[in-house]
């Protein structure tokens, strides 16, 4: 017999060895996006090719748009006179060529004073570019080191903007909106492919197949093509799409890849799902003289239907995610326009940010990291979803 | 287990039913699960609108013979059937005889409830919906559910989930939902195992009410169920039908040793 003592003892014991990994994973977590998150806002010293002059967050704001409002400001300011700005704005092709040279933006210090707006343009020079940390400590040191024509910014990456621009070689005028578009084309065929073909793989594999020698196969390979490293699918789309079927460096051809890299998940996850379901129900339902077909599209897989849901949401999510085989697929790292279609070459959230961190400018830096924030984001989002349509469907079963 | 049958017993018969009252008749019925035979030579005659209990022992046949009727037991791998089954003087078991079909003819309700996760109006629209019917389901649901004793408690609510019912309810509903196929027969495996004494007495007087329309065969393992539902009792041991006759003689005057011990309760 044990003490009581010495037990309560070990008990103890044993609830700190499972509690002090499970802090220092969320420490590790929140360290990181706290990382991630400071890193999208940064300090600049510029020395704009512009005006140089700021407008304070009222002057900005507009009924017609802050864009159009700020624009001339700075057209004014620059010395163009009301007929000349009037001229440009209302002709979409100077309009379109001021917006792609010029940046409004709403800085959160100017000089030290607070949200005023600022146009940039490509033409800027940076002085330096240093981290939040460091520029609220010497903050003092460096507006006083200011030379004339200087400006010290709190520039924000993450601005309203930042989704709408498109690929730039200037830092500041670079944007996400042909990753974003690229991985909402990649999702949707991901899931008009890969869905409709697990769930079917999975109703085969539990209600229609019988145990036999190519099933137990087919079950032991399913389970190892979902661990094999999405590189190696990279390179089979490569050779297949890409190549031999000469569908080129496409959107599709990333479709393609990514599905054949997501269904064994789908599949799985369904199979799990519709394993699940109580055998009474298909008792109840062969019965009341239901065939298989009646029993597996009326009963089995309305049933299921959370489980399938919640395996196809985080299969999408890691195609989402994947950025390896599309490198080997040969998606674009710059692309200048919009993706139109499932043929056009593309770019995606995570290669976006694997290219910007890998440029030479190092406040593309500042970018990834915006872009890292939008991509957890839109992770969250996915991960909420599944969660609520879990407890919808829940409650209806 | 105390004492086996000879190998030549013959099923012993008190007041045999009369063919003109037969619904579903079992002929020299036997059963394989794979190499173990489940029933052996069964013979049954099941009357018109009245109540047959099968009682016996766990493991003695009853629920396979129950769903031999309405061939339930083609669904498991490796089973293997001889002799006859007539249903209103029909073979179940002969050659292009299709079992979706018997089942759509067949009601069936479980031990335990188990409505679809859907609405209670979609759980009773299943069955004839199947059978291909659209229209005037509203009629054929309302009238189910007032057979089944539930519509007064669900008509408000008919398009809430079946699982916002209580145990007792959802087995009513599954009731129901047998009966809107209308079937001829009933098929009842231990319907009130899984429920309360309150709800088991709802169960036990709505059978009561249905032999005036249906045909009820229910497997039970409570002998005083089987006493306060039945007409006529069905005894089985070890796969074989060792004695069937009226409940109350069953009961009181038991003819086989076998039965005599099981209904007094020394064994089983």
């Amino acid at each position: 017999m044990t003490a009581p003592g010495a037990r309560r003892l070990r008990g103890r014991l044993f609830h700190l060895a499972v509690l002090v990994p499970t802090l220092l994973g969320l420490a590790v977590l929140l360290a990181l996006i706290f990382d991630v998150l400071t890193d999208t806002v940064s300090w600049q010293v510029v020395e704009p090719r512009g005006s140089g002059v700021s407008f304070s967050f009222w002057e900005g704001i507009s009924l017609a748009g802050s864009w159009e409002r700020v624009a001339r400001l700075e057209l004014a300011a620059r010395g163009e006179s009301a007929v000349a700005i009037d001229e440009l704005l209302s002709d979409p092709e100077e309009r379109r060529k001021f917006a792609a040279r010029n940046r409004v933006e709403l800085m959160w210090s100017v000089d030290g004073r607070p949200l005023r707006w600022v146009v940039s343009t490509t033409r800027d020079r940076l002085v330096a570019d240093f981290s939040l940390a460091r520029g609220l400590r010497e903050r003092s040191t460096h507006r006083a080191s200011l030379e004339s024509g200087e400006h010290l910014y709190l520039n924000p990456w993450l601005d309203a903007s930042f989704f709408t621009r498109r690929a730039s070689r200037s830092p500041a005028m670079a944007g996400l909106a042909p990753a974003l578009v690229g991985s909402l084309w990649l999702i949707v065929l991901v899931i008009l492919i890969a869905v409709p073909l697990g769930v079917a793989a999975a109703v085969y594999l539990e209600e229609y197949s019988q145990e036999s020698r190519l099933t137990r196969l087919l079950e032991v390979n399913l389970r190892n093509l979902a661990g094999v490293p999405s590189i190696v699918y990279g390179l089979l789309g490569l050779s297949v799409f890409v190549r031999f079927m000469r569908l080129g460096p496409v959107i599709l051809s990333a479709a393609l890849t990514l599905s054949l890299l997501v269904v064994p998940v789908v599949i799985i996850a369904s199979r799990e799902a519709i394993r699940a379901v109580p055998s009474t129900l298909r008792q109840a339902a062969y019965g009341l003289g239901a065939t298989r077909s009646q029993v597996t599209f009326g009963v089995v897989l309305p049933a299921a239907r959370s489980g399938i849901v919640t395996g196809v949401i985080l299969a999408v999510a890691r195609a989402l995610g994947e950025t390896a085989p599309l490198l080997l697929l040969g998606a674009a790292v710059f692309v200048p326009g919009l993706p139109k279609g499932p043929l056009s070459e593309y770019t995606v959230l995570p290669l976006q940010i694997y290219s910007w961190v890998g440029e030479n400018k190092p406040e593309f830096a500042h970018a990834a990291s915006a872009g890292i924030v939008v991509m957890l984001a839109v992770l969250v989002l996915f991960y909420g979803v599944a969660f609520r349509l879990r407890r919808v469907f829940g409650r209806q079963a | 287990m105390s004492g086996a049958l000879p190998e030549d017993h013959v099923t012993v018969r008190t007041q045999k039913v009369p063919p003109a009252d037969a619904v579903v008749e079992i002929d020299s019925f036997g059963l394989w699960y794979g190499s173990f035979k489940a029933l052996d030579n069964v013979s049954l005659t099941v009357p018109r609108h009245q109540v047959t209990a099968l009682i016996g022992a766990s493991g003695c046949g009853k629920s396979t013979l129950l769903r031999s009727i309405n061939r339930m037991n083609d669904l498991v791998e490796g089973v293997r059937t001889e002799g006859r089954v007539r249903y209103e003087g029909e073979e179940l078991y002969g050659a292009g005889v299709d079992p979706v079909e018997v089942r759509r003819r067949v009601g069936m309700v479980f031990q335990k409830p188990n409505p679809f996760p859907k609405s209670i109006y979609d759980n009773v629209a299943f069955g004839p919906r199947l059978a291909g019917r659209r229209g005037g389901l509203d009629g054929v649901v309302e009238r189910a559910l007032r057979d089944a004793a539930l519509w007064d408690e669900v008509k408000g609510k008919l398009d809430g989930s079946a699982f916002g019912l209580s145990g007792g309810q959802q087995q009513r509903l599954c009731i129901a939902r047998a009966l809107a196929t209308e079937p001829q027969v009933l098929l009842m495996d231990e319907p009130t195992s899984a429920l309360d004494p309150i709800a088991t007495d709802r169960i036990e007087r709505l059978i009561g009410e249905l032999t005036g329309r249906y045909t009820v065969l229910i497997v039970t393992h409570n002998m005083q169920q089987a006493g306060r539902v039945s007409d006529r009792t069905a005894f089985m041991h070890l796969g074989r039908l060792v004695e069937e006759g009226p409940t109350d003689q069953m009961f009181t005057a038991p003819k086989h040793e076998l039965t005599e011990r099981y209904v007094s309760g020394r064994f089983g």
